[in-house]
């Protein structure tokens, strides 16, 4: 395990001193992606509103409980397409790098390295248009906001983490990637998104609770609607970070070099 | 002093039976070699006991019929595949062209290509910055270089491959057998570049079934088959440093 650890510490040391590379990778996928449309990745920007005022315009409750819920869903799909998108990219990560892999000396890390980078610059755009959404409807800007950006910051910090780990999932299970992209898809609707849950019992309580997203949703969103620090939600998002974290680095310590043949 | 050492080098990986809800698919991926064992159990021998030294000046020219272990050697001394079975030392800088599309991004202009080309090979801004120009000048692509490398015909792109590929003076360099993609003209200056490259006390291991070009660049040949050594002899009509003519 030792030795693992260090291998995956080396792949991850050496990735990070070649971060030239993989910035100017990420750049280009973004720029790729939108290559030859006129609003180019501001198309980003018009998704995440289009979403959002879709989700208010259709679910938005009547009465008192209609102020803050359009904060509340800008919020919820802000983080959960980040993550939904890190997922479902993450399964196939190493069969789209396949030519690099085999073609060159590069650090896996670095492929991880490259789609965290790019989908933190993805979401920047979503960020932008949820900032706007918040300014005009939600509660006035407090100190606790800090608590959000500090919650964004761990789910930043967990990403490369959740990457690796999908991405060894897709490579030795290749049907995952159907899996988890349908598990994505139908996630959305277990995860407090666009539902409330105000102590309601039955099938919303075992999936407020239970599900692993809520936190994640929860550090970023209660400390601007409610104006506190979440701390149980921290505490657990902290934990479970450390926990992808462990599986992550024990993955590519073990497997790093094995990838290259069962791509 | 550059050189490589080869002892006793195996590779050995197990063909995994993917975790898969579909019919159990028999396609091989990865490098070629002798498949063994059965079942669940199955294992490709690509690389058997290979052993030899190079030293400054040689030219090594990998020969041997397809899935003879050729191009897996090369990898294998890139750094890509870690040998499962005994030692490789490798001094000097290895740069190697393997596929002329490694690092290239069809969208991006040449130039930028060159940029993202040296940034892969672990170059900085600064030695890419006062590359361009030679690279450019020996690509002889022109003002094709600011248009965008889908545009390029497959020689277009061998020659630029093979422009940044040599233009940081790699003290070892490894090369598969598209060199044959550019024109005549081109594979001439090609020729010659190896050619300074060698007598600048470099290595250069060309894998190819071109019996031309192997004849006129390798001063040593290694007939590979099935993963193992079958010959290694010294070019006779050869010697290092000799500029080639086809």
């Amino acid at each position: 395990m030792i030795a693992a650890l260090n291998g995956a510490f080396d792949d991850i040391s050496r990735a990070i001193r070649l971060h030239r590379v993989w910035i100017a990778l990420a750049h280009e996928d973004i720029g790729d992606q939108h290559r030859r449309t006129t609003l180019g990745p501001l198309w980003l920007l018009v998704n995440y509103v289009a979403f959002v005022g879709t989700f208010v315009f259709v679910f938005q409750p009547a009465g008192k409980d209609a102020a803050g819920y359009a904060a509340y869903v800008a919020i919820g799909l802000l983080v959960w397409f980040y993550l939904m998108e890190v997922m479902s990219l993450s399964v196939s990560l190493f069969q789209r790098e396949e030519s690099f892999i085999e073609g060159t000396t590069l650090p896996l890390f670095v492929y991880v390295l490259r789609l965290a980078l790019q989908s933190a610059i993805r979401a920047g755009y979503a960020i932008a248009g949820c900032l706007v959404i918040l300014l005009l409807s939600g509660p006035p800007v407090a100190s606790p906001w800090l608590w959000s950006v500090a919650g964004l910051l761990l789910i930043l910090l967990v990403t490369p983490a959740m990457i690796t780990v999908f991405a060894f999932l897709g490579a030795f299970f290749p049907d995952s990637q159907f899996i988890v992209g349908n598990l994505l898809r139908v996630g959305m609707f277990f995860t407090p998104v666009f539902w409330v849950y105000k102590g309601q019992e039955g099938i919303q309580r075992y999936a407020y609770h239970w599900n692993p997203f809520t936190y994640f949703l929860e550090i970023v969103r209660l400390p601007i609607l409610n104006g506190e620090l979440p701390a149980h939600a921290f505490g657990v998002t902290i934990i479970m970070s450390l926990a992808i974290w462990m599986i992550a680095l024990l993955l590519l310590g073990r497997y790093r070099k094995q990838v290259i043949f069962i791509i | 002093m550059v050189s490589i050492k080869l002892h006793n080098v195996s590779l050995v990986y197990k063909l995994h039976e993917k975790l898969t809800l579909s019919a159990p698919d028999r396609r091989v991926g990865g490098p070629g070699g002798r498949i063994e064992g059965s079942g669940r159990k199955q294992f490709v021998q690509a690389l058997d006991g290979i052993s030899f030294e190079l030293k400054a000046g040689d030219r090594l020219g990998l020969v041997g019929p397809n899935g003879a272990g050729k191009t897996t050697l090369l990898k294998v001394l890139y750094g890509i595949y870690e040998p499962s079975g005994g030692s490789v030392a490798i001094e000097g800088k290895v740069d190697a062209l393997f596929n002329i599309n490694i690092g290239f991004r069809r969208e991006a202009t040449g130039r930028r290509n060159i940029v993202l080309r040296g940034l892969i090979s672990g170059w900085t801004e600064a030695e890419i910055e006062e590359k361009m120009e030679d690279i450019i000048a020996f690509s002889e692509l022109g003002d094709f270089i600011d248009l965008p490398f889908k545009a390029y015909s497959q020689g277009m792109a061998a020659r630029l491959a093979f422009s940044a590929a040599t233009a940081l003076d790699p003290e070892i360099l490894l090369m598969d057998e598209w060199i044959g993609a550019g024109d005549a003209s081109f594979q001439d200056k090609a020729k010659r570049r190896m050619d300074e490259l060698a007598e600048k006390a470099g290595i250069i291991v060309l894998a190819s079934h071109s019996e031309a070009l192997i004849q006129s660049v390798c001063t040593k040949r290694m007939t590979l088959r099935s993963g193992r050594i079958e010959s290694f002899t010294t070019e006779p009509t050869k010697r290092a440093g000799k500029p080639a003519k086809l």
